[in-house]
């Protein structure tokens, strides 16, 4: 189907019947005594790029996966383009695509074959040929899937996801294990996703990505959502303030530090410190006054606005990082 | 329909392109048929070497070693009684056969009288350390001497014996044994190889993957069984050709029935496959298992010798195991080969076994 043609379709479509393309509500589930998801809720609008941010093991993938409709919930309700993703599965999958976490697929296939034998599950199919041109892949349509590099796997996968011109596109975890320039490349892919009109739900443990992708955010930890909004709104709700950070200074404890000129909060996280102040150059005097006392020198010293990572660090007092 | 297709070709491509797939699902029971098959034939390709030693140099003794040659087991090379000596003691030669000065002048002596007079006296030297060569030679040179004493007296014998096996149940020659029994190790390797793939493609959550599409889940499972009979097929045609061209073996059954048995042991192996990956929870462990399974089916269920020379135990093992059945049921119909268990009761015990394992598999396969 021509591509914007569909576009036009999708847009005008989601625009009347399903301003919102995923709803989860009170979502949760349970592995023996690991409660996974304890209770989500959010829900993605139509023709946004939603990300789902969170540490390793926050319940990304297994509240996805239930969206997908390939794993069953406990508790809560679901509705993807407006329809039960179990008892309505065919339906649901026929519409969404869907890229899992790893990727390596049928190794003897070439990526043309793939392409076109995933192609045939659907009752809908794009042109494969355009579709591989969309992913730069169209050198390696001859190429058995084994011999490709990690970041051609990955767009590969990404492909298969959109075989059907899905509505709706799951990402989950898309950039793990690429380098820098692999993962730019496939940020673009995400954007023109967007300007396709299609809506995404992606998840992810970079904050850099969702700063750059994501249109509206989660934040998940240990199966809850903490915080949802656009980045904006999420740094602005919790940071009025900058930060000054630098390497943690033996004797230099958070009581005393709270104490000084300007600063509303302190953490303490993996050897460094970072001080959200009101007051930069107050702060900053302070911070040098307190190490000359203690014969020190503040290392790494340096001033940032609040990031994503600031906010995930205030919310569980850890960083995101892998 | 068309996703079904579509998948069976391209597990069909995924498996031709897999080196190893290929190796032991062709051209290692092709292997094993040419070598059973050119070891055991039996087709009289065997020859021993013969020392001729001629110390009597007449017309008659001529005609005697034409006699021995004509029985095309005999290489005869002539030569002095000392060479003949040394070569069998470096064991060079199986034996050696000494004509005595004197032969012809008896055998003159003889036609004349009617062969009541007088006798002659060959020498046979043999190898007494390899003794089944030794009596087969000593009962190749007694059928030629047998012959030769009635050609001189002109008394054909009064009593003879013809052998001829008994209809319906000849194995003529080892090849005929080996073809349908490789044939049956071929499809039990094909069946349970099922559960390798298997086991990958859910470690690498292919399986999961595909789940995510609405193709039915049946049509995975479809396509898999699907791929495996095209590739018994195959094997079949291969092994059969080899038989037909190679050894001469004569296939005696009912087309339909062989590819009838052919299914039913390839539906059935692969189903051991899916139970195998039912329980097998990584690669390494598939295989660990798959290789045990094989190599105990391949010794215990009368594929490399008949199930009748086993010992009471190891035959009553044999009894338990699906690919006794499937190579007896081969043998009976391809080669008329005598059956171990009647045919129905063959076809009906790897039935109980197709039903046994779709069960488990039914019940305990993973897809993730």
């Amino acid at each position: 189907m021509d591509l914007d043609r569909a576009r036009e379709w999708r847009m005008t479509e989601s625009r009347t019947a399903e301003a919102r393309v995923v709803e989860c509500r009170d979502l949760r589930k349970r592995y023996g005594d690991l409660e996974a998801v304890a209770g989500a809720s959010f829900e993605v609008r139509a023709g946004e790029v939603f990300g789902l941010l969170g540490p390793n093991g926050a319940g990304k993938t297994t509240t996805i996966e239930i969206l997908e409709g390939i794993r069953s919930l406990d508790a809560g309700t679901v509705r993807v383009l407006g329809l039960d993703p179990r008892r309505d599965a065919r339906r649901v999958k026929s519409r969404i695509g869907v890229q899992l976490q790893t990727a390596s697929l049928y190794p003897y296939l070439t990526v043309g074959e793939l392409i076109d034998l995933f192609g045939r599950f659907f009752p809908r199919r794009l042109d494969a040929r355009r579709l591989l041109g969309a992913l730069g892949l169209e050198e390696k349509r001859d190429a058995q899937t084994r011999t490709l590099s990690g970041g051609q796997q990955q767009r590969l996968s990404v492909a298969l996801a959109l075989v059907n011109d899905p509505e709706l596109v799951f990402l989950d975890e898309p950039t793990t294990g690429l380098d820098p320039a692999a993962r730019r490349s496939l940020w673009e892919v995400v954007r023109g996703l967007r300007a396709e009109g299609r809506s995404v739900l992606l998840t992810t443990h970079y904050m850099e990505e969702a700063e750059a992708l994501c249109d509206r955010l989660a934040i998940m930890d240990r199966g809850r959502i903490l915080e949802l909004g656009n980045v904006t709104e999420l740094v602005n709700r919790r940071f009025r303030e900058r930060a000054v950070h630098f390497t943690a200074i033996a004797g230099l404890d958070a009581a005393s530090m709270r104490a000084f000129p300007g600063v509303d909060r302190v953490v303490l996280e993996g050897g460094e410190v970072h001080l959200y102040t009101s007051n930069v150059a107050a702060t900053i005097g302070a911070v040098l006054a307190a190490a000359e006392t203690l014969d020190a020198t503040p290392e790494e010293l340096g001033v940032r606005r609040a990031t994503l990572e600031d906010v995930f660090l205030d919310l569980t007092g850890r960083a995101l990082r892998d | 329909m068309e996703a079904l297709l579509a998948l069976t070709i391209a597990n069909l491509k995924s498996f031709v392109r897999d080196r190893a797939a290929l190796f032991w699902t062709i051209a290692f029971p092709v292997i094993f048929v040419l070598l059973f098959g050119t070891l055991f034939g039996g087709t009289g390709t065997a020859s021993f070497r013969v020392g001729w030693v001629d110390l009597d140099h007449t017309a008659s003794s001529a005609g005697l070693e034409k006699a021995f040659a004509r029985t095309g087991v005999l290489t005869l090379t002539p030569m002095s009684d000392a060479s003949a000596m040394a070569q069998t003691r470096q064991g060079q030669l199986d034996a050696v056969i000494v004509v005595p000065a004197g032969y012809g002048a008896a055998v003159g002596k003889a036609r004349g009288d009617g062969g009541t007079t007088g006798s002659v006296s060959l020498t046979l030297y043999t190898d007494p350390t390899h003794t089944s060569t030794a009596q087969a030679i000593e009962q190749i040179v007694d059928g030629v001497t047998t012959g030769v004493n009635q050609a001189i007296s002109g008394r054909p014998p009064l009593l003879s014996v013809a052998v001829r096996p008994i209809a319906g149940t000849a194995i003529a020659s080892g090849a005929t044994y080996y073809v349908p029994s490789i044939l049956a190790m071929a499809i039990m390797q094909l069946g349970i190889f099922a559960a390798i793939p298997l086991v990958q493609q859910r470690e690498k959550l292919i399986l999961k993957r595909i789940g995510a599409t609405p193709l039915p889940r049946w049509t995975l499972v479809g396509s898999n069984v699907l791929l495996r009979l095209v590739i018994a097929a195959v094997q079949t045609a291969i092994i059969l050709a080899i038989g037909l061209v190679g050894f001469h073996v004569r296939i005696t059954g009912n087309w339909a029935l062989i590819a009838g048995i052919v299914a039913l042991g390839a539906l059935m192996f692969t189903a051991l496959g899916y139970v195998i990956a039912s329980f097998a929870r990584t690669e390494e462990a598939a295989n660990g298992v798959t290789q045990v399974a094989q190599v105990l089916m391949m010794f215990l269920s009368g594929i490399f010798f008949p199930i009748e020379v086993m010992p009471e135990w190891m035959r009553s093992i044999a009894r338990l195991l699906p690919l006794t059945y499937l190579g007896d049921g081969l043998r009976q119909v391809m080669v008329g080969g005598s059956p171990f268990v009647p045919l129905g009761v063959g076809m009906g015990v790897l039935a109980a076994w197709l039903v046994v394992c779709l069960a488990i598999s039914a019940r305990f396969f993973r897809w993730e």
